[in-house]
């Protein structure tokens, strides 16, 4: 949010003209504020309280839920299948979120006044603008054990044929190479904006201390580049909490021995898929509550991490 | 420059929310409602439905008032997700598909409409269907379900790849004799491994366990619905014995092949002696474009080579218990599963065997496969998934997947296993 | 390394020859990344022209032999491809207008127009951003179901429309910036809230407006799960529910065809792209938000 300069709030000395309709302007406020609100309340906070409630009950949909106090919590916090879900997300978020961040800043330094920028933009954008569902049933095929990548790796490095999605311990792997493939393009516009705020004069005056390019990558682009870093791991961990889409297409049934099935998956399994709508309630406020630690987490490692000028 | 938005644009954009808005309102086809409106659904991929053109067609055209909205789901997992849900908040289709692992515990649910006393009328009555694929639409003495079609799997096997293994007998031959014995079948699944071929290919579900088991004479559930394979010989030796040869990887599950080599395509490249499979596969083989006289079926092995009951897949119609208009629900019902109806669903390339009488010919009329009178025998001998089972949500599933898939990769023994499925079913139902 | 002192412009033909070399290699590279980010879209555009034949007897070979065509009528007839994009495009443009109206409506409240329980107010909406909209998934289809939305393209467009606390939370940063003296001159005018919002602070703040509307056209456009579990009935579909229909027994033998299918489904997104790409990556680049 670098580029909106936020101006100081003006003196407090109300001109006259405000007065007069003042008290017909707290109804414009809340009328302004109305359709958000409204929705908020409806569509978020009712079925928030709902969620709440469902969770400590038992109810497969039909009849009435029956209360059962913290059954589905001790249920889902001793599952084998939830700590796998929990873990499998956590490795997407933690392998996905610093390779990623990390090979669109590398990117976008390298774009940075470079000449057909964009020509080359369009070849990192593409993916952003297709759809995941597409994404999917394209990796899904390029990914077979007889499919043309596992064949040209068997070609060149003379190792046998991979069956990347249906090896339980690269399947997840397939997923996050997929998922920082598919939001590189718009991590990499982020940061090329953030480098254009960057003035040349930093970037030369490190130039003729005598740091080498690598030393001013490390030494003065990161650290300028970190508030910008700093918000971007924030979207994209809470972003990657929640994948879903990806591994619903790319995967069948959540992958060999679930090594695929992130916490999302698994809310839509119990709920949609077994119709457990208590249990599936219970993970998600697990989800929620993992949500606010991590970025509490993350808020805590700002302070210590991130250099904001002047 | 960036994207802006001017005022008019705005107000534009505006109004288009207001006129589309109502756009939205009337595009809801909510079910069940409004006289004369039928929803229904199943699950198939596109191929697959196709083979309903014909129906909806014909229906639409003598029944010019009732207005007919089909919603189809492509996997199986999916649809039964989504019409479980649908019917728990009241928004199912009024007419619907349910397989034969669901159906008993929707019914128990109380969301199904009792059809046994309104078939009177109909162009259908109870006793058309074959009796031994009805007992699981039945629920304290009252029907809810009829069989849309069956489909027993039949051994398909590929006569080029038994030949490259050097295989001489004709499996449909030697079973025509009564002379197809398990020992015999098990040669010939080492032979085609030896060949570098994978002898056979099953789907991990229901019908496999139990059909390995009741062709070898076993038992897998009593007469009072109890789970008795772990107790009976017969049982554990044939799981056993079948174990085996997943294990060494003679046989594979379907379900485990990687994408693109799966069980169709071994079929149609040659790298596969048999397959078992319901009659969807004349589409499998046909579609791929190979000599369609190069694949025949036989039912499953036996100990003395005769024939033997196996398990029959089928799937099931029933009504919404809410449907808005029961006399257009039931029409419905009734021109899908009376023998007309099946006819126009299944005759061609069709991907099933009736469930009805008198409609038997349009598996026999087009002569393939050669031997395609083994689908009616197996058929009229087979039983359908056992109601306790299926009585329960996703139990089916659950041993398939949780227990014998174990089984089948070498983790565990059979009589473990079976130890373990008893188990399972007890706490299961009771 | 080189020898920039600021006194010597005329470059040493040795720096410079370099200096070209370096960039001839950083193009290079940069080209060769960039090749492998599109390499599966040209490797989906090459297997939708491939036939079944080929797929199952040489199915490495990079290009079509023979090529067919047939696979873009096939995968366009077995489904209403045409309905789903009238579909998606008409929710995608209203989710856009609608949201760009609430949250800017609701940005200037609470930014500028002072009521009991705003800030309050204010606070719940910060707080409800934090929340995944996959928590309330099963009750938010309960509601649905009450309703009676379930199968209709109003449970996408409306609560899409009407929940965007992100989309409030940036309009907001936009609207403090605006200069709180352009508002009084209109006030004194007489301007009645209405159209001081209408007249003052829209055309202020579209540049920035630009960014939301893309990104939330990006979401709207490729929302999967929301249409997976509402929608029922294939001719309300969308275009990526209609898609994932082409996953599973299709997939197994003929993926020409499932790739065919995601080609219509991808291309003409492509095409959109490449038209408005320099206003669409300037708009995101501008208003420095990635927020997905």
């Amino acid at each position: 949010m670098s580029a909106a300069a936020i101006r100081p709030a003006p003196p407090t000395a109300a001109p006259p003209a405000r007065k007069s309709w003042r008290a017909g302007d707290r109804r414009w406020g809340m009328l302004f504020v109305a359709p958000q609100a409204i929705g908020m309340l409806l569509f978020t906070l009712i079925p928030f309280v709902f969620a709440f409630v469902l969770a400590f009950t038992e109810w497969n949909g039909f009849g009435l839920p029956r209360y059962i106090g913290f059954d589905n919590f001790r249920d889902q916090l001793t599952s084998p299948l939830l700590g796998r879900s929990i873990i499998n997300t956590l490795i997407i978020a933690v392998i996905t979120v610093p390779i990623g961040l990390f090979l669109a800043i590398l990117v976008a330094t390298a774009l940075n006044k470079i000449k057909g920028r964009p020509f080359y933009m369009v070849l990192f954008f593409t993916p952003v603008v297709t759809s995941t569902v597409a994404i999917a049933l394209i990796w899904q095929q390029i990914l077979r054990p007889d499919g043309v990548l596992s064949d040209f790796m068997s070609r060149t490095l003379g190792i046998p044929q991979i069956d990347w999605l249906g090896d339980p311990r690269l399947a997840l792997l397939a997923v996050c190479a997929v998922t920082i493939w598919s939001s590189m393009g718009l991590n990499i516009v982020i940061f090329m904006a953030g480098l254009q705020n960057v003035s040349p004069s930093v970037l030369e005056a490190a130039a003729i201390d005598g740091a080498g390019p690598v030393s001013r990558f490390f030494k003065v682009i990161l650290p300028l580049l970190s508030p910008i870093i700093f918000y971007q791991s924030v979207v994209a961990f809470i972003s990657s909490l929640q994948t879903f889409d990806l591994v619903f297409i790319l995967v069948k049934n959540a992958g060999p021995d679930n090594a695929t099935r992130t916490i999302v998956y698994h809310i839509y399994d119990l709920g949609f898929a077994k119709s457990q709508f208590g249990i599936s309630s219970a993970a998600s406020i697990i989800l929620l509550l993992l949500t606010l630690l991590i970025t509490a987490l993350q808020f805590a490692a700002q302070k210590r991490f991130v250099h904001y000028e002047g | 420059m960036a994207i802006t938005i001017s005022r008019r644009q705005f107000g534009f954009f505006a109004g288009a929310a207001v006129a589309a808005s109502s756009l939205a309102a009337c595009s809801g086809s909510g079910s069940g409602s409004g006289k004369g409106k039928v929803v229904w659904s199943t699950w198939g991929s596109p191929e697959d439905l196709k083979s309903f053109d014909t129906f909806q067609e014909a229906f639409k055209k003598s029944n010019p008032d009732i207005d007919l909205v089909f919603q189809p789901t492509p996997s199986y997992s999916e649809y039964h997700s989504k019409l479980l849900t649908q019917l728990s908040s009241g928004t199912a289709p009024d007419v619907f598909y349910i397989g034969d692992d669901r159906v008993a515990s929707v019914i128990r649910n109380n969301v199904l409409m009792p059809i046994g006393d309104k078939l009177s009328g109909t162009s259908i009555s109870e006793g058309d269907f074959a009796a031994n694929v009805l007992d699981i639409g039945r629920w304290e003495g009252k029907l809810y379900a009829l069989p849309n079609d069956v489909n027993p799997d039949t051994l398909w096997y590929d006569k080029e790849a038994l030949k490259a293994a050097g295989i001489t007998d004709d499996p449909a031959q030697l079973a025509a004799d009564d002379k197809w014995t398990t020992e015999v079948f098990f040669e010939m699944t080492a032979k085609l491994k030896a060949a570098g071929l994978t002898g056979a290919v099953y789907w991990n579900y229901w019908a496999t366990h139990d059909g390995f088991m009741t062709a070898q004479g076993g038992k897998v559930y009593d007469d009072q619905g109890k789970y008795v394979a772990h107790q009976d010989q017969a049982s554990v030796t044939a799981m056993e014995e079948y174990a085996q040869r997943f294990q060494s990887g003679e046989m594979k599950l379907a379900d485990l092949l990687p994408e693109g080599a799966g069980s169709d395509t071994l079929l149609v490249t040659h790298k596969l002696g048999f397959l078992a499979a319901g009659r969807y596969t004349i589409g499998s083989i046909r579609g791929a474009g190979v000599d369609e006289a190069l694949y025949d079926i036989v039912r499953w092995p036996s100990i003395d080579g005769t024939a033997k009951p196996t398990g029959v897949a089928a799937s099931y119609l029933a009504v919404n218990a809410k449907t808005a208009d029961t006399d257009a629900a039931l029409k419905f019902f009734s021109s899908f599963l009376d023998a007309d109806g099946q006819k126009l669903r299944l005759s061609g390339a069709g991907n099933a065997v009736p469930s009805i009488k008198g409609a038997d010919d349009i598996v026999l009329s087009e002569n393939y496969p050669a031997h395609a009178q083994t689908m009616l025998d197996m058929r009229d001998i087979g039983y359908s998934n056992f109601a306790t089972e299926a009585a329960v949500p996703d139990l089916s599933n659950q041993i398939s997947v949780e227990l014998m898939q174990p089984l089948y990769e070498g983790k565990s023994d059979a009589k473990t296993t079976l130890e373990a499925v008893a188990k399972l079913v007890e706490e299961k139902t009771a | 390394m080189t020898t920039t002192t600021v006194d010597s412009p005329p470059k040493t033909t040795k720096t410079s020859g370099r200096k070209i070399l370096g960039i001839g290699a950083k193009h290079l590279v940069i080209l060769v990344a960039g090749l492998i980010m599109v390499a599966p879209f040209i490797w989906m555009l090459l297997t939708s022209f491939k036939g079944l034949p080929q797929l199952l007897q040489d199915p490495l070979s990079l290009l079509p032999k023979p090529w067919v065509f047939t696979n873009f009528a096939d995968a366009w007839n077995a489904l209403p491809f045409a309905r789903a994009y009238f579909n998606s495009i008409y929710i995608t443009v209203l989710i856009v207008a609608g949201t760009l109206l609430t949250t800017t409506m609701a940005a200037y409240g609470f930014a500028r127009i002072p009521f009991k329980g705003s800030r309050a107010l204010f606070v719940v909406f910060l707080a409800m951003q934090m929340v995944p909209k996959q928590v309330t998934l099963v009750p938010f289809y309960f509601l649905m179901a009450k309703i009676g939305w379930i199968d209709s393209h109003l449970a996408l467009i409306v609560p899409a429309v009407m929940v965007n606390p992100f989309g409030v939370f940036l309009a907001r940063q936009f609207i403090m910036s605006v200069p709180i003296e352009l508002e009084e001159a209109a006030m004194i005018d007489g301007a009645s809230r209405w159209r001081i919002y209408w007249q003052v602070i829209l055309p202020t703040i579209r540049p920035g407006m630009g960014a939301l509307a893309i990104i939330t056209a990006l979401d709207a456009w490729n929302s999967f799960l929301l249409p997976l579990i509402l929608l029922n009935s294939t001719d309300l579909f969308t275009v990526p529910l209609l898609l994932s229909q082409f996953q599973g027994q299709y997939g197994g033998m003929n993926y020409g065809l499932v790739m065919a299918a995601t080609a219509v489904s991808v291309v003409p997104m492509l095409i959109a792209f490449l038209v408005g790409q320099r206003q669409i990556i300037n708009s995101l680049a501008t208003s420095g938000l990635g927020g997905r």
